[in-house]
C-alpha cells in the first residue's frame, strides 16, 4: 500500500494530478502558438508585400523586405481603379443591405410566428442561394439579366446582392420573431395596442439585436461578393473582390494585389470585433445554416 | 405560441422574401436546365437536343474537371472535419485563453475567400514562406510545388484554413450539447478515454460534422475563384471550366451542361445527407 | 470488503475550502446519507470518491485498497446523477448495457443481469426506447439500474430524487431503500432534502460550510441534535441558552429569558465549569397545561394555523417567541392567552 513515493515524499496522487495539469497547460500554450502562426502569418506576410520598396524588391532567399516604402499604397491608389472599386463596393453594400432587410421582414415574420404547411420547404428554398454553387447562378443569372436589360447595370448589381443578403438576413430575423414570447404580445393586446404600436413599441425593439447582426451579415456578404459581380458587373463596374481577382490573374503584381486584399479585409476584421463583442455567437451559428 | 390561422395575408407577406430568391434562383437555374438540352439557345437554333450531353460526356477534359472538383470537395470537406474535431474536443475542456484563441480562430470565417486565397498563396509559392523555411531547416531539398500543382494542393489548404472556423463553430456547437455529467456517466461506468470518444463524443456529434461536411463539399465542388488562382492548369475545376467554355468558347449550352452536372451533384449530395442523417439517428 | 473509508478529506476550490478535513467509516452494506443546504461539500465529497475531483489532502480507501491514485473509470463506483446522465442517442438497453460493455462481460451475462435488473425496477418492455422517449420516474429508474448491474462495490447517489415530483419522490426513495438493502451494497447518499434522509439512512452524516456538524442514526440525530445548525435544519426547532441555577443530578434548573426550566440531561455531559447551557426542544412536544405537568409556560398566541393533524402555533412568552405544534383538538385564536408544558426530556443540549 505505498502512499507516498519514497523518494519525494509527496503521495502519488498530487504528483499525477499536476502532472496533468502541467499536460494541459503545455497543450494549450502550444495550441495558442500554434494559432497565432496559422492566422498570423499569412497576414504578416501580405502586410510585408504590401510595403515593399519598388526600387528593392523582395526576393528569395531573403525572409524580410530589404527596405520599407509606402510606394506600392500610393500606386495602387493612383493609378488604378481602386477608388472606383472602394466607391462601388461601398455604395452596393449598404444598398443591398437595405434592401435584403425591408424584402425579409414580412417574409421573417411569417416564418417566425405562423404555422404554415411546407415551413421545412420553405425554409430550405430560403437557402438556396447559398447552396447552389455560385458560378452557375452568376452566369445564367446573367442570361435572365441581359433579357432583362439588368446586365452591366448598377440596379442589376444591387439585386444580385440582395439575392445573397437574403438567406441571412431572413435566417436571422426569422430566428429574432421567432423568440418573441406570445404571452408579451398577448398583454400588450389585452392593455389597448394597436398594429402600429405593436411594431413600434414591441416588434421592433425586440428584434433589434438580430437585425444589427442581419444587416452586417448582409453588409459583409456584399462586400465579399464575387461571382455574380464578376459575370454581371464587370466590365463596367469594379467592386474590390473582382479587382482583387483581375491582380491576381493575369497581371499578377504581387505587391499591388498586397495593397488590394489588405484594404479588402480590414473592415471585416473590425466587423468580427464588433460581432465577438457586442452579439452572441448563437446568431453566428443560427445563421451560418443550421440545417 | 403561435397563430394557427394561415390568412392570404400571409401568404402574400411571404412573397417578398421567398417569392424573390424563387424567382431569380429559379429563373436561373431554369435556364440552366433547358440550355443544356439546346432550347433557348442565344446561338439561334433552338431545339430539343442530346448533342450537348454528348459532347461534354464525352470529352476526356470534361471527365477531367469533374474527377478534380470532385476530389477537391471531398478532400477539402473531410480534411477541414478531421482538422476541426480535436480543436473542438480541445476546446471543451475549457481552460485559460479560451476567449482569446477564440477570437483568434474565428479570424478566417470574417477574411473574404479570395483575399484567403491570396493570403495563403503567398505563403505557399514556389518562393514562398513556407519553402523558404523548410530549405533552410534542410527539410526538403528542392522547393515544393504547393501552388498551382498538378494534384491541388495548393486549392485544398486555402479550403481548410478559409473554412476551418466555420466548421470549427459548428461541431462546437454540436459537442456542447453533451451534458458533463453523462460524461462523468461513463467515466464511472468504466469507460476509458477511446470508449468516451468513439462512444459518445462521435455520435452525438455526428449531425453537425455531417451538415458542415455536405456545406463545405458543395462550395468547394463548385467553387470558381480559388480553383482558378491557385488551381492546377489541367485539369480545370467544374466552375473554371464552365466559366470559360461560356464566356471564351460563347458555347453557353454546353457550359449549361456542367452547370447541370453541378447542380446535380449539390442535389445528390444533399439527398445522400439527408438519408445518412435519418439512418445515423436511426441507428444510434 | 467492501468498506468506504474517508480519511482526513480536504478539497479547496480556488480560496474556498469545500470540504475540511472530513472522516468517515461507511461499514460494508450501510446506507449513509450526506445532508445539508447547498454548498455545504456533501457533493464535492462525493465526487472525490467516484475519481472525479483530486483530493487535496486526504486518503480514500475502499476496503484496504487506496484508491486516490485511481482514476474515475477504474473505481469500482457507480453513481446515479441528479439530472440521471442517461446516454441521450442509446437506447434503454445499451444505456444499462453500457458499464457491463466496459467491464468486458459476456454476451449471456449481461443479458442475464440486465433482464434481471429491469425486472427489480419494473420496466421491463423499455428496452429499445430512447431517454428521450421516457418519463422523469422511467428515467430515474434506467439511471439506477445502468448503475446497480454492475454489481459495484460501492453506490454513489447525488440527489437523485430532485428532478421528480414530490409524491413520486416518497415512493422512488423507498423502492431504492428496499434495493439496496436486498442487494447489500454499501451506500453513500447526498441529498438537502431532510425528510429523504430520515427515512431511508441507516445513518445520516449532517454538513454545513464543509465540516460534519454532527454523525448518527436518524432518531439520535432528531431526537439529540448536537450543534443549533443541526436543530435548526432538521425538523423545527426552539433554540434558546440558559443560566444554570440548580443542579439535581441529571436535572439542571435554568433560568431563561422566557422563565425557568428544568431539563433532564440524560447521557449529554455538561462540564462542570459551564455556567450556561444552550439547549432546544421541538415544538411538537409542547402540550396544552394539565394540572402537574412540568415546565409550566404561560403566552399569549400571535399566531394559529389549523392545518388539520395538527395546528401550528407561535406564542409570545415574555417577549420571546416560542413554536409549538399540538395535536388537541381545541379551537385556538390569536390573543387567546394560554399555558403550555414542556416534558423534562424533551430537551437536548447543544454543544455549538
Amino acid at each position: 500500500m505505498a502512499l507516498t513515493d519514497n523518494k519525494l515524499k509527496i503521495p502519488l496522487y498530487l504528483i499525477q494530478a499536476q502532472r496533468e495539469r502541467r499536460f494541459y497547460l503545455l497543450l494549450t500554450i502550444f495550441f495558442m502558438i500554434v494559432l497565432i502562426f496559422w492566422v498570423g502569418i499569412p497576414i504578416f506576410m501580405t502586410v510585408m508585400w504590401s510595403l515593399v520598396d519598388p526600387k528593392n524588391p523582395w526576393s528569395y532567399p531573403n525572409l524580410f523586405p530589404p527596405s520599407f516604402s509606402s510606394a506600392q499604397w500610393k500606386y495602387v491608389f493612383d493609378y488604378t481603379n481602386i477608388g472606383r472599386a472602394l466607391r462601388t463596393s461601398y455604395s452596393l453594400a449598404p444598398l443591398s443591405m437595405l434592401f435584403s432587410l425591408v424584402l425579409s421582414l414580412p417574409t421573417s415574420y411569417v416564418l417566425g410566428r405562423k404555422k404554415i404547411p411546407g415551413k421545412k420547404l420553405l425554409m430550405l428554398v430560403v437557402l438556396l442561394p447559398i447552396i447552389m454553387p455560385g458560378m452557375v447562378v452568376a452566369l445564367f443569372l446573367s442570361r435572365v439579366f441581359t433579357a432583362l436589360r439588368l446586365s452591366q447595370t448598377f440596379f442589376g448589381l444591387v439585386l444580385a446582392h440582395t439575392l445573397m443578403s437574403l438567406p441571412y438576413m431572413i435566417r436571422v430575423m426569422t430566428t429574432s420573431f421567432q423568440a418573441i414570447p406570445q404571452d408579451v404580445i398577448d398583454a400588450a393586446e389585452n392593455l389597448g395596442a394597436s398594429t402600429f404600436v405593436k411594431i413600434r413599441d414591441i416588434f421592433l425593439p425586440m428584434i433589434r439585436p438580430g437585425l444589427l447582426a442581419g444587416m452586417i451579415f448582409a453588409f459583409t456578404v456584399s462586400i465579399e461578393e464575387f461571382n455574380l459581380t464578376f459575370i454581371i458587373g464587370t466590365p463596367t463596374f469594379e467592386t474590390i473582390p473582382t479587382i482583387l481577382y483581375s491582380f491576381m490573374g493575369y497581371y499578377f503584381i504581387r505587391t499591388h494585389a498586397s495593397v488590394v486584399a489588405l484594404l479588402m479585409m480590414t473592415p471585416n476584421i473590425i466587423m468580427l470585433f464588433i460581432v465577438e463583442r457586442f452579439l452572441k455567437s448563437d446568431y453566428l451559428a443560427a445563421s451560418l445554416g443550421k440545417m | 405560441m403561435k397563430n394557427k390561422e394561415i390568412s392570404p395575408m400571409n401568404i402574400l407577406m411571404l412573397f417578398p422574401g421567398v417569392g424573390f430568391i424563387l424567382l431569380f434562383i429559379g429563373s436561373s437555374i431554369f435556364l440552366t436546365l433547358v440550355q443544356s438540352f439546346g432550347l433557348f439557345s442565344i446561338t439561334g437554333i433552338s431545339e430539343f437536343t442530346l448533342e450537348n450531353w454528348k459532347a461534354i460526356l464525352q470529352t476526356k477534359e470534361s471527365i477531367d474537371s469533374l474527377l478534380f472538383s470532385l476530389k477537391m470537395g471531398l478532400l477539402s470537406s473531410v480534411g477541414t472535419v478531421v482538422v476541426a474535431f480535436p480543436i473542438a474536443l480541445f476546446f471543451r475542456k475549457g481552460g485559460t485563453g479560451k476567449g482569446i484563441m477564440g477570437s483568434i480562430i474565428k479570424v478566417p470565417l470574417f477574411i473574404p475567400a479570395l483575399v484567403a486565397a491570396f493570403l495563403i498563396l503567398n505563403l505557399i509559392s514556389y518562393h514562398g514562406l513556407v519553402n523558404t523555411v523548410l530549405l533552410r531547416l534542410n527539410l526538403i531539398d528542392e522547393s515544393l510545388r504547393m501552388l498551382n500543382d498538378k494534384f491541388g494542393w495548393g486549392v485544398v489548404f486555402i479550403q481548410i484554413w478559409k473554412n476551418l472556423p466555420f466548421v470549427l463553430l459548428i461541431v462546437m456547437a454540436s459537442l456542447a450539447s453533451i451534458r458533463d455529467d453523462t460524461i462523468d456517466a461513463a467515466k464511472n461506468l468504466g469507460a476509458g478515454y477511446w470508449s468516451i470518444l468513439f462512444r459518445i463524443y462521435v455520435p452525438l456529434a455526428i449531425p453537425g460534422i455531417l451538415v458542415s461536411m455536405i456545406l463545405m463539399f458543395i462550395k468547394a465542388f463548385g467553387d470558381f475563384p480559388i480553383a482558378s488562382v491557385a488551381g492546377p492548369i489541367y485539369p480545370a475545376s467544374m466552375a473554371g471550366r464552365m466559366h470559360i467554355m461560356a464566356t471564351i468558347y460563347q458555347e453557353w449550352d454546353q457550359a449549361a451542361v456542367l452547370g447541370v452536372i453541378i447542380i446535380v451533384t449539390a442535389f445528390i449530395v444533399i439527398w445522400a445527407y439527408s438519408r445518412l442523417a435519418e439512418f445515423v439517428k436511426g441507428e444510434v | 470488503m467492501s468498506k468506504l473509508i474517508i480519511k482526513n478529506l480536504t478539497k479547496k476550490f480556488n480560496e474556498v475550502l469545500a470540504v475540511d478535513n472530513l472522516s468517515l467509516e461507511v461499514s460494508d452494506g450501510e446506507f449513509v446519507t450526506l445532508l445539508g443546504p447547498s454548498g455545504c461539500g456533501k457533493t464535492t465529497t462525493l465526487r472525490a470518491i467516484a475519481g472525479f475531483c483530486y483530493p487535496d489532502e486526504g486518503e480514500i480507501f475502499f476496503g484496504d485498497r487506496i484508491m486516490n491514485n485511481v482514476p474515475p473509470n477504474k473505481r469500482n463506483t457507480a453513481m446515479c446523477f441528479q439530472s440521471y446522465a442517461l446516454f441521450p442517442h442509446m437506447s434503454v438497453w445499451d444505456n444499462i448495457c453500457f458499464g457491463l460493455k466496459m467491464q468486458k462481460i459476456s454476451r449471456q451475462e449481461q443479458k442475464k443481469r440486465i433482464s434481471r435488473v429491469m425486472g427489480m425496477l419494473g420496466i421491463e418492455g423499455l428496452e429499445k426506447r430512447k431517454p428521450g422517449q421516457l418519463s422523469g420516474g422511467q428515467q430515474q429508474r434506467v439511471a439506477l439500474a445502468r448503475a446497480i448491474v454492475t454489481e459495484p462495490q460501492v453506490l454513489l447517489f447525488d440527489e437523485p430524487l430532485s428532478n421528480l415530483d414530490a409524491k413520486l419522490r416518497v415512493q422512488v426513495r423507498i423502492e431504492i431503500r428496499e434495493m439496496q438493502k436486498r442487494l447489500g451494497i454499501t451506500t453513500l447518499y447526498v441529498t438537502h432534502d431532510q425528510d429523504e434522509a430520515l427515512a431511508i439512512s441507516d445513518r445520516i452524516v449532517v454538513m454545513n460550510s464543509g465540516h460534519v456538524e454532527q454523525l448518527g442514526d436518524p432518531y439520535t440525530i432528531y431526537r439529540n441534535p448536537r450543534t443549533s445548525f443541526v436543530a435548526g435544519f432538521i425538523g423545527l426547532a426552539n433554540i434558546y441558552q440558559g443560566n444554570i441555577i440548580a443542579k439535581n443530578g441529571n436535572r439542571y434548573t435554568l433560568e431563561t429569558s422566557f422563565g425557568k426550566v428544568t431539563i433532564l440531561s440524560e447521557g449529554q455531559k455538561i462540564p462542570k465549569t459551564n455556567k450556561t447551557v444552550k439547549f432546544i426542544w421541538r415544538p411538537e412536544e409542547m402540550k396544552i397545561y394539565t394540572k402537574g405537568a412540568p415546565n409550566r409556560i404561560k403566552g399569549k398566541i400571535l399566531q394559529a394555523v389549523f392545518m388539520g393533524n395538527i395546528t401550528d402555533i407561535f406564542i409570545d412568552v415574555q417577549g420571546n417567541k416560542i413554536r409549538a405544534q399540538i395535536d388537541e383538538p381545541a379551537k385556538i385564536n390569536a390573543g387567546d392567552v394560554i399555558e403550555f408544558s414542556i416534558p423534562e426530556d424533551a430537551f437536548s443540549i447543544l454543544r455549538g
